[in-house]
């Protein structure tokens, strides 16, 4: 298929059974998402943003709606196969790194590689390599405890492209760090879209948001507005 | 599953424990107390089993007794107790018809005689009368000195053979041979002293002198006294053999009828066998009862901890699975941690009481004699058998917990605080 695309939705919809209440975090979601793509998804708390990111990640399903991930209809999928779809094709950045404390950066980043069956030298390289990509070449034997900020953010950086997916997810990134080393997260993930990666940033902040090319907002559940941003900055 | 996730889930598993010590250390308390008990148990037993099995192979045990009495007391006392005696005459008649053994005697017991010697007195002594031959038995091996000859049988001389205990009581430092000892009054020369033959639990066997037969007569009187007769048969596998051979000689001299009971008992060392029995089966069923209980309190424990621990690791649980753990990945970890956490307490069980065992062989022993029987190591079959135990321990205890942890909502899990 030459049109197929990285992300489609048609009627993507979630909804949570609470008690007497039935709560709708999504309605009727229709979006598409070519490769390389650079998209913010924006909107308050509430807005259904990080559902919207579970279901496209692959961590949560839809209640009902159509999602191909890659060409691929995921909506059906079990709990394991959605494993093997986020091992392969997804890595994902979160705002509180979500790293292993016990385990040192390369410990960390093979992780994804352990699930993949890559054999433990291979897993090794590949480790060192993405940790010095993103400039972590002389911190690799350190654990996440030994490390700043902006460095874990980096080594979360680094587990999620070990494996080559087709899309990083960053969720809040720059939440749980400084504005300067916030920054310097964001010149990263412009490198990455240079160099070829597909990348949806999950904000509620318009300063972050206006990083990607185009912005997606979300309100009650809804995309209210979707957009390129004309000016992305340090792109 | 493949051989990696196996071996990643297991490293994961160790990791988890070494960093929580103390709490994995006292969620094995349960399983440590009840691998101990199997092992304390198993021990004790092999050691009882073993001292039994030595002390029949002393006796002999190609040897049976033909009595009056039943030795096992599977017979109602009452009717054992109004058979007719074995009379000497009776007992040499079946002697003299037995073709198919390698030998055979009679003894004549008497329970309960005093010995004097250098003023003191000693009880409790059995005194028994046999043939000469009794000195080509298991039973009859000489420690020290010989046994009594044809001619001292022959002319009821006053001489006697002391048994391992009684020489060792009365003659501690091991002089016996040459001295002269009173029982029941009469002067009797000790010319010999018969080898040790039971252990602990058959010290009895010890505490015998042995004279010829008719200066046991002579001593004790001659009538209203049973005989038995004491059949070697010469080797484990001629024993039915021999034992059918007695069996139908000696009814012929008893007079019985076809269909009649025997009025007479053929007493092999397995009696014995029967009454320890007995003895085991108490040990085993209190100490499984304790054993279960103590498996249930550690199968709870670790259970416990399990949950303590998955919910405590739900974020880690749902990083895992956001990078592409499967559930069997997770489901592996949480249980080879329960299995681990349930062998390791094997393995300190395994050391505590193998140092029990040890202390009590080498150092124990020393002040208490009666733990004679016991080896100063834990039998490997033992440690085998609870090894497996504790990891099956662990399986049950870490499965539930597991499930529940593969079934985490990975969404959920990362949100977890």
């Amino acid at each position: 298929m030459n049109n197929q695309k990285l992300i489609l939705t048609e009627h993507l919809s979630k909804i949570y059974k609470m008690e007497s209440t039935i709560v709708a975090a999504l309605q009727d979601i229709n979006i598409s998402i070519d490769y390389n793509e650079y998209v913010s998804i924006m909107g308050p708390s509430g807005s259904g943003k990080t559902t919207l990111m579970s279901i496209l990640g692959c961590l949560d399903s839809p209640s009902s709606g159509s999602f191909y991930l890659d060409g691929v209809d995921v909506s059906g999928l079990d709990d394991d196969d959605l494993a093997v779809i986020r091992n392969h094709k997804i890595g994902f950045v979160f705002q509180t790194f979500n790293l292993m404390p016990r385990a040192n950066c390369i410990k960390n980043v093979e992780l994804p590689l352990i699930y993949a069956g890559v054999p433990a030298d291979e897993r090794h390289e590949r480790a060192i390599k993405a940790l010095q990509n993103v400039g972590l070449g002389d911190r690799m034997y350190h654990k996440p405890t030994e490390l700043s900020g902006g460095q874990r953010q980096r080594v979360a950086i680094a587990r999620a492209l070990v494996n080559n997916p087709s899309l990083i997810f960053a969720d809040e990134p720059t939440g749980n760090l400084d504005t300067k080393t916030g920054e310097e997260i964001m010149k990263l993930f412009a490198d990455l879209w240079r160099n070829g990666n597909s990348i949806i940033l999950v904000t509620h902040e318009e300063d972050i948001a206006k990083h990607a090319k185009r912005i997606i907002k979300l309100r009650d559940g809804l995309v209210i507005d979707d957009n390129i941003n004309p000016t992305p900055i340090y792109i | 599953m493949k051989i990696f996730e196996i071996r990643e889930a297991f490293l994961q598993a160790f990791d988890s424990l070494k960093s929580n010590r103390m709490r994995s250390f006292l969620a094995s308390l349960g399983v440590i107390i009840g691998i101990s008990f199997v092992l304390l148990m198993g021990w004790v037993l092999s050691g009882l089993d073993k001292a039994m099995s030595d002390s029949f192979k002393m006796m002999g045990v190609d040897v049976m007794y033909v009595d009056k009495f039943d030795w096992a007391g599977g017979k109602s006392w009452k009717d054992v107790r109004n058979r007719p005696n074995i009379t000497l005459r009776q007992a040499e008649k079946l002697i003299e018809s037995l073709t198919d053994v390698e030998l055979a005697v009679p003894v004549a017991r008497k329970w309960q005689t005093e010995i004097k010697f250098a003023g003191n007195t000693y009880n409790g002594i059995t005194s028994q009368g046999t043939y000469y031959q009794f000195g080509f038995t298991p039973g009859g091996t000489i420690e020290d000195g010989r046994f009594f000859t044809q001619n001292e049988d022959q002319f009821n001389s006053n001489v006697v053979c002391l048994g391992y205990k009684v020489a060792e009581t009365i003659f501690p430092k091991g002089d016996a041979v040459g001295k002269e000892i009173k029982i029941e009054g009469r002067k009797f020369l000790v010319v010999g002293v018969i080898k040790k033959q039971g252990t602990t639990f058959f010290d009895f066997l010890d505490n015998i002198v042995y004279m010829p037969l008719s200066t046991f007569m002579k001593t004790f009187g001659k009538f209203r006294r049973t005989f038995s007769i004491a059949v070697k048969a010469g080797s484990v596998e001629n024993l039915d053999n021999a034992r059918a051979e007695v069996e139908g000689k000696m009814r012929i001299v008893r007079n019985l009828a076809p269909g009649e009971e025997n009025d007479f008992s053929i007493n092999e060392t397995k009696a014995f066998e029967a009454q320890v029995a007995t003895i085991r089966a108490i040990v085993w069923s209190v100490g499984i009862g304790m054993t279960l209980l103590s498996f249930i309190v550690g199968i709870i424990g670790i259970v416990n901890v399990m949950f303590v621990s998955i919910f405590e690791r739900t974020r880690e649980i749902g990083i895992r699975k956001a990078l592409g753990a499967k559930k069997r990945i997770i489901l592996m970890q949480i249980v080879f941690e329960a299995m681990i956490l349930s062998f390791l307490g094997a393995v300190l069980s395994f050391i505590f009481t193998s140092l029990i065992a040890y202390l009590t062989g080498t150092i124990v022993i020393q002040y208490v004699p009666e733990v004679s029987f016991l080896s100063p190591y834990m039998p490997l079959d033992l440690l085998l058998i609870s090894s497996v135990i504790s990891i099956i321990v662990g399986i049950i205890s870490g499965l539930i917990p597991a499930i529940r942890a593969s079934n985490f909502e990975p969404v959920i899990a990362l949100r977890y605080e």
